[in-house]
């Protein structure tokens, strides 16, 4: 067992209460005809832990190593603290970053990595050998692993190298935490740990903190902040819940959770689908319209209705505290449906059932 | 018992008939034998035939010892010129995308494809009396063909590629994000060579360097163009070993012979010791990359 988080291990920092702001205005970054950002603006506040979100590609890593500096921009600035740091070069930039395959050095012990940027300081503020080690140890005490001092990166475990590799960038007292995927190559269990510990330390640390993800549930979970991103630009920005429960694109609504689709068009403010009347108050009269309804949104009815979608249950798949219902509806794509547990076991559905569908709740997004 | 049936069993099923592995085996080995083992130990056997006092009269001589001095010359220039480039040209190869690269990557092996004796003309052509820039040294008093400095510019040459071809590949596998890593970490770009990069390639660079050095000391056709075959003043041991040779002076040309021989030895034993240990580094380095 992995032994808990202890916070007075912490070594004191000096960005504490002093953490920092970035501004990110209006970035272009190309390769060759292939635009990865486009014009992107984005401010992160000091000492929050946000997210970048989105798809495989959608340029998360490249703007990410643009903040620290890896990467130039063809257009556009960067500012730290409101200095604009855009020329400013990868080493004086104080950013820690740990890439998604950790880029541990392979040929130092976990001792000799976490104490290289300690080691390559000029000599004027380069640290004592006896200040090096305790520092080092206070290190790999944070995170659990003072144990490993002596090993070298290729005798590590996932989780472990993923934990040297934050220390070591913890080691220069960064004043900007950048993670690419931290967590990415780790199986769920201690993914799920990992990222706990990881919230965690953020509290304790406050260091301006970004980490990519495209696992929406993580981002969900650890972040003050949500950045959406798809193709280079940003979708949405905002908490966990605002980005889940009020999508403002329909990208976000697909990418943040499984959702249903029905195409419709809007007739005086209202879309129909199947029967069902959904209401679209802002959106032009006569347009098509492209419905979504969340499984868990929906509810079931054994009472034939007009003002319903009517359908026959064709799969069911329980899965664990949730069951998940297949309907088939004339004219429309398969439409999932997820009830819990009780409301399954309440209604004792069976494949072959007649049912009549109920969105509570939808979102209309016009064409255009 | 079950188990030994079962090797029985697998190795009818895997491999040729017993007759066919031994004719095989038999022939490599005679092989071998024949082509590499009997001249070797035939080089060693005629420069003592006579004895060991003859032996080392004909290792002092003072043209044998001229000669021994400009072949170790040739390489203590050549192999640290080729080292550095080397280091260089694979730095820029693996780490960065630039235009040309792969016309780079042609032009350093030009010296493999290209007989050594075209190596050795090209020089001749372009900086002997008759030659492009030859009337140039005559006036400033420079001789570069039928003396030392051919000499080593044809052993630059040949033996270019050496360290450049096997780092190459070793460095693509590893990437450059340990590079970044350093560098996020305040490293200057002289500390994250000598720190990360140097440590990560010095197996390979080693066994690029030792293959080098053979081909340095051992060189024979362009060296021979560019050299004007002056007794102790511009032979190497390879152009020595053959005046003596053309003069039947058959116990001083296998002895001075018998150092190349020697020196052959000593390097496949260092290479075999070289080559396993950056056949580790490059695994370690094939398994982070696909992890
Ligand atoms: N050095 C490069 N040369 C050419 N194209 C690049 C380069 N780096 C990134 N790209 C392209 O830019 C796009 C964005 O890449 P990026 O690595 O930022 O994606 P990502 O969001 O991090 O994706 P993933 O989740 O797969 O890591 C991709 O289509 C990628 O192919
Ligand atoms: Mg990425």
């Amino acid at each position: 067992m992995r032994r808990g988080f202890n916070p007075s291990l912490l070594p004191p920092h000096p960005s504490q209460g002093n953490p920092m702001s970035i501004e990110i205005k209006n970035i272009n970054k190309r390769f060759g005809d292939f635009t990865a950002l486009d014009n992107l603006n984005l401010d992160i506040a000091s000492g929050e832990l946000l997210a970048l979100l989105g798809p495989s590609g959608c340029g998360k890593t490249t703007l990410l190593r643009i903040i620290a500096g890896l990467e130039t921009p063809d257009q556009g600035q960067i500012l730290f603290h409101g200095e604009d740091a855009t020329d400013t070069h990868v080493r004086e930039r104080q950013v820690g970053f740990v890439f998604q395959h950790y880029a541990l050095f392979r040929h130092m012990t976990v001792f000799e990595n976490v104490a290289f940027g300690l080691r390559v300081r000029p000599k004027k503020t380069r640290p004592t050998e006896a200040v090096i080690k305790k520092k080092v140890h206070d290190l790999l005490g944070l995170v659990q692993l003072d144990w490993l001092a002596d090993r070298y990166p290729a005798q590590l475990s996932g989780g472990q190298r993923q934990r040297i590799a934050l220390a070591r960038a913890l080691a220069v007292e960064p004043r900007v935490l950048l993670l690419d995927e931290p967590f990415g190559a780790l199986d769920t269990k201690v993914r799920k740990e990992l990222r706990r510990w990881l919230r965690r330390l953020h509290d304790e640390m406050h260091i301006t903190s970004v980490f990519v993800t495209h696992d929406q549930e993580e981002a969900l979970e650890v972040a003050d902040r949500v950045v959406v991103m798809n193709k280079g630009k940003i979708e949405q920005i905002g908490t966990p819940e605002q980005v889940y429960d009020t999508p403002e694109t329909p990208f976000v609504y697909q990418f943040l959770g499984d959702v249903n689709l029905f195409h419709s068009r809007v007739h005086e403010g209202w879309a129909e689908i199947g029967g069902a009347r959904i209401e679209a108050p802002n959106s032009p009269n006569e347009t098509t319209a492209t419905v979504y309804v969340r499984p868990h949104e929906i509810d079931l009815s054994r009472d034939a209705s007009d003002s319903a979608i009517a359908g026959v249950i064709t799969h069911i798949r329980l899965l664990g505290a949730t069951v998940r219902l297949e309907v088939e509806v004339a004219g429309h794509e398969a439409v999932e449906v997820e009830l819990t547990r009780e409301r399954y076991q309440d209604g004792a559905w069976r494949v072959g059932d007649p049912v009549w569908l109920n969105p509570r709740e939808a979102r209309v997004y016009t064409a255009g | 018992m079950a188990g030994a049936s079962n090797n029985v069993h697998r190795s009818i099923v895997t491999t040729e008939s017993r007759s066919v592995r031994w004719l095989l085996t038999g022939l490599a080995l005679l092989f071998i034998a024949l082509f590499l083992v009997v001249p070797l130990a035939s080089v060693f056997y005629e420069a003592l035939r006579k004895g060991f006092g003859l032996y080392f009269q004909a290792l002092v001589e003072p043209d044998a010892l001229s000669a021994v001095k400009l072949t170790l010359i040739a390489a203590l220039i050549s192999v640290p010129l080729n080292l550095v480039f080397g280091v260089a040209a694979a730095w820029a190869i693996a780490k960065f995308e630039f235009r040309g690269k792969s016309v780079l990557i042609t032009l350093i092996d030009l010296p493999f494809s290209v007989s050594p004796v075209v190596a050795g003309l090209i020089y001749v052509l372009m900086v002997g009396a008759q030659g492009w820039w030859g009337p140039w040294l005559i006036e400033h008093d420079i001789k570069i063909i039928f003396a030392i400095p051919g000499i080593v510019l044809a052993t630059v040459f040949v033996t270019f590629p050496f360290v450049a071809r096997e780092l190459i590949p070793l460095m693509e596998a590893q990437g450059s994000e340990e590079e970044q890593a350093a560098m996020t970490l305040g490293a200057s770009g002289w500390q994250t060579f000598w720190r990360v990069t140097l440590p990560n390639i010095k197996w390979g660079l080693l066994y690029g360097v030792i293959l080098a050095n053979a081909r340095a000391m051992g060189e024979f056709g362009a060296v021979s163009v560019v050299s004007g075959h002056i007794r102790g003043e511009t032979n190497t041991i390879p152009l020595h070993v053959e005046i003596l040779y053309n003069e039947y002076n058959f116990v001083g040309a296998f002895a001075c012979a018998s150092l190349l021989a020697l020196l052959a030895l000593v390097t496949l034993a260092l290479k075999s010791f070289v080559e396993w240990r950056a056949e580790k580094q490059a695994e370690a380095a094939r398994r982070d990359a696909t992890e």
